[in-house]
């Protein structure tokens, strides 16, 4: 018998400790907010990240996908608190199906480029893609990554989507569509501006900036999620991205602000 | 709906599964004689597609594919190849992946087989080759078999490789699998229920059918 409390002594210590452990970090837990970010902004979140955990001592934990993977996610009940979008009709649509707290509003204008590791130039890009030079073109899926949708906008818009279509390879997101061109399997890419910043130091890529005019401008729009409705830090994390700190590191990225 | 997909699975398992009849039953034979150690290190090779994630095989081919250096620069600078985002590619992916369901049920059952069954054949004066595909393939059928319909049954089912070297070109490397990935992405269920669909009922009818056929050569189903 007294063998028996002897022996449960460490472990009601242990218990205790435990539930002690869990009470104190408890507040800790609830203060992790999720964030779902469409894949172009895979390089800038980090930075954002750590900014915002600098101001608030806020830790954020993001899930990077298309955004079209996203929407699908957060309709079939994924507990995000905040979606940021790498267009406005995604959003759009979650809140129009009751799944977001309030419609969208622009946080940043994306910028297409084509980007390749060698350095082909691409003063005529059009008669590049056309050229025997080029095998492989990686776009990102249109139907579900609004760069995708804009890359192909683009090749339409120039008469050449058809021509360029048996070349193409399509990435799951632009994220995809960036390993495709870092890694050199494919010689060019149409991708976000943000990822020659991220590489720079590992993989010099050589790119160019596409003229804005020559698609719809790529409008990114941030939501409150109904899951994020009631949390307080989902709601600074939404202001800290609209605010002019979250802009300037979206300026040094390659994104226009408005 | 497109079949393409669909179409584009059974050339890419039925292909894959040729290749290894070719390729993996002399080797299966060569693994069965002998307890070399290195033959061991090399059977764990051939084996390690069942328990690596499907994307390790892919992000390895993918390095090894890229036209930029090594084995990829190598490939497109003499003979203008490219094995990603091609089917060619997926057909050698495949094979790789598929390799221990050909070779495991043969090996195993080529050493069950009594030893004094290739000495007679020797002793009629029979070659190597001979005794290996009249006297050996004949006594292993079953196993045979198994191991035919399993590697095109699994190859139906590949997916995380195709999806880190494939592309998603449609006729070309949009196989069924990833069709009904792809579908899901863009929340149209409808689709992707009628590819999943199909491949159930095609893997289903094979698995069966390899079950029923072993019932009759009372051994077990996966020997």
């Amino acid at each position: 018998m007294k063998n028996e409390q002897y022996n449960n002594k460490p472990k009601k210590i242990i218990f205790f400790l435990l539930a002690l452990f869990f009470c104190a970090a408890a507040p800790v837990f609830a203060q992790n907010i999720k964030v779902a970010a469409a894949a172009n902004l895979q390089p800038v979140m980090e930075v954002l990240q750590k900014d915002f955990k600098q101001k608030t001592g806020i830790s954020i934990d993001a899930v990077i996908g298309s955004s079209g993977k996203l929407v699908a996610q957060i309709s079939n009940g994924a507990p995000f608190d905040v979606f940021l979008s790498a267009d406005m009709d995604f959003p759009e649509t979650l809140f129009k199906n009751g799944f977001a707290k309030q419609k969208p509003v622009v946080y940043a204008l994306g910028s297409l480029i084509i980007c390749s590791t060698q350095n082909i130039g691409f003063d005529n890009w059009e008669r590049l893609l056309l050229s025997a030079r080029v095998k492989k073109v990686a776009i990102a899926n249109p139907a579900i990554a609004p760069y995708g949708k804009a890359a192909e906008q683009l090749l339409t818009g120039k008469g050449i989507l058809d021509d360029v279509k048996p070349k193409t390879v399509y990435g799951e997101s632009i994220s995809q569509v960036n390993t495709y061109v870092t890694t050199g399997v494919v010689d060019v890419g149409f991708t976000t501006q943000s990822l020659v910043k991220e590489v720079a130091d590992k993989t010099p890529l050589f790119y160019k900036v596409i003229d804005p005019k020559t698609y719809d401008p790529i409008l990114q729009g941030i939501v409150i999620l109904k899951h994020g409705a009631d949390n307080a830090n989902a709601d600074k994390f939404y202001k800290y991205i609209l605010s002019p700190a979250a802009k300037s590191i979206f300026k040094a990225y390659g994104y226009r602000v408005q | 709906m497109d079949l393409s997909p669909i179409l584009l699975t059974l050339k890419l398992a039925g292909i894959t599964t040729l290749l290894l009849l070719l390729i993996g039953l002399p080797f299966a034979w060569w693994l069965s004689r002998g307890k070399a150690f290195f033959k061991i290190i090399i059977e764990a090779i051939i084996t390690m597609p069942l328990v690596l994630p499907p994307s390790v095989l892919g992000f390895y081919l993918l390095l090894a594919f890229s036209p930029q250096h090594g084995l990829g620069k190598w490939l497109h600078d003499s003979f203008d190849v490219q094995l990603v985002f091609s089917f060619p590619g997926l057909i050698l992916a495949s094979v790789i992946y598929s390799m221990p369901f050909m070779i495991g049920p043969v090996k195993s059952a080529l050493q069950t087989l009594p030893a004094s069954l290739a000495e007679a054949s020797f002793t009629l004066g029979k070659t190597r080759w001979q005794t290996f595909w009249h006297v050996l393939l004949p006594n292993i059928k079953p196993s045979l078999f198994t191991a035919t319909v399993l590697t095109f049954a699994h190859t139906l089912g590949e997916f995380g490789v195709v999806l880190m070297i494939g592309g998603n070109i449609p006729g070309v490397t949009r196989v069924a699998s990833i069709a009904v990935y792809d579908s899901v992405e863009k929340m149209d269920y409808a689709s992707a229920n009628n590819y999943s669909l199909i491949l159930f009922a095609i893997t289903f009818v094979l698995v069966i059918a390899v079950f029923v056929f072993n019932r009759y050569q009372a051994k077990s189903p996966l020997a």
